[in-house]
């Protein structure tokens, strides 16, 4: 019997050399593929995959909340969390999510095989460069990955951070009711919540909010470096 | 139409994706890969493509700078750079294009518009499609 993987990244380029890299795998088919966390959620719901592959910045539900979701839904389901980043505090959260593998976008061709494999036995997977944060961690505080850097995203009710996520994508309230299904005035109230329990003044500070707790990510363009005039003669 | 494609990106997963949307078409060939700009310039040296499909954000040496030192040295040869970007901004679109480049895709939407922009750039046509949708040029 075949091993079912979903699969769930915004860009369809990468959905397709994740496809081709893990169909090469005999035993292994994808079974589905998602652009965002909440129809990688209904699609885990539906087709039951043995392992589901999740990128962390996707929009309507980011990755790490997706695997919160997938797992309240059935602690059985086994993620690998993709990445672009490796900070500890993407480590921590996606290790309190609930996450087995975890693989950095940028080494998944080397390392994606190997995660579902460990997955598949039944073990965890962290890329060496994982490891070696985990330890680094470890050696310097004398403890692993420390709590003082925990995010606040603890005060936030799973519903809030979805609210949130959605409303620092710049939607409004009413299209934020639209995507969760629920009226514009729950979703106000939801709003009115969470400006207060994080003491935020404006959507400003709650998309700056998102960005800093990881709820949404953006990639800054590179620094233009314009010719100078020696350069130019 | 033959056309001989060198794809530029830091992640093999995405140079993966890409290829497979590539040598899908009759005809076109990705004659090598690069993972960042400087080996880009080397690519281009060595192996003459067509056209290079080329990221902005790479280490090293990021796209925009690799498509100003490619055209310096090899636009008489014909060669055309389509860049290929997570960057959903008409500013950075201005910028490829001053740059050099005779097109630009953005990622999210590659799967969209990533044939049609490669068969206008190896034509020496512009194509220019921000998340909403390629414009007409």
């Amino acid at each position: 019997m075949k091993l079912r993987i979903l699969l769930a990244d915004d860009h369809e380029i990468v959905r397709r050399g994740l496809c081709a890299l893990l169909q090469k795998h005999e035993g292994w088919e994808v079974c589905g593929e998602a652009s965002d966390g909440r129809e990688a959620v209904e699609m885990a719901k539906q087709l039951k995959p043995d392992v589901i592959i999740v990128d962390i910045g996707m929009p309507y539900l980011n990755g790490l909340d997706t695997t919160r979701q997938l797992l309240q839904h059935d602690p059985h389901f086994r993620v690998i969390v993709l990445t672009i980043t490796d900070s500890d505090q993407i480590i921590r959260e996606a290790l309190d999510a609930g996450a087995r593998g975890f693989v950095l976008k940028s080494d998944a061709a080397r390392d994606l095989v190997s995660a579902v494999e460990a997955l598949q036995s039944k073990r965890m997977f962290f890329t060496p460069r994982v490891n070696d944060l985990v330890l680094a961690g470890f050696l310097e505080k004398g403890h692993a990955i420390s709590r003082n850097e925990a995010p606040n995203l603890p005060t936030l009710t799973a519903r809030e951070r979805e609210v949130t996520q959605l409303l620092a994508e710049g939607k409004s309230s009413k299209e934020v009711a639209t995507v969760l299904n629920l009226s514009t005035k729950t979703v106000e109230t939801h709003r009115s919540n969470i400006m207060r329990k994080l003491s935020l003044h404006s959507i400003r500070d709650l998309v700056v909010y998102a960005i800093k707790n990881n709820i949404i990510q953006i990639q800054m363009p590179p620094q233009i470096q314009r010719p100078t005039e020696t350069t130019m003669a | 139409m033959a056309v001989r494609i060198l794809l530029v990106d830091d992640h093999p997963i995405v140079r993966q994706g890409l290829r497979t949307l590539l040598e899908g078409r009759p005809g076109w060939e990705v004659v090598g890969e690069a993972s960042d700009g400087i080996e880009a310039l080397e690519k281009v040296q060595s192996l003459q493509p067509d056209v290079v499909v080329l990221d902005v954000t790479m280490p090293r040496l990021n796209g925009l700078e690799a498509c100003r030192l490619i055209q310096q040295k090899q636009k008489p040869s014909g060669l055309e750079v389509l860049v290929v970007t997570q960057h959903d901004s008409p500013q950075m679109m201005r910028e490829a294009l001053d740059a050099g480049a005779r097109g630009y895709v953005v990622k999210s939407n590659a799967a969209r518009d990533l044939l049609d922009a490669v068969e206008a750039v190896s034509q020496h046509r512009v194509f220019t499609a921000l998340a909403r949708g390629p414009q007409a040029c």
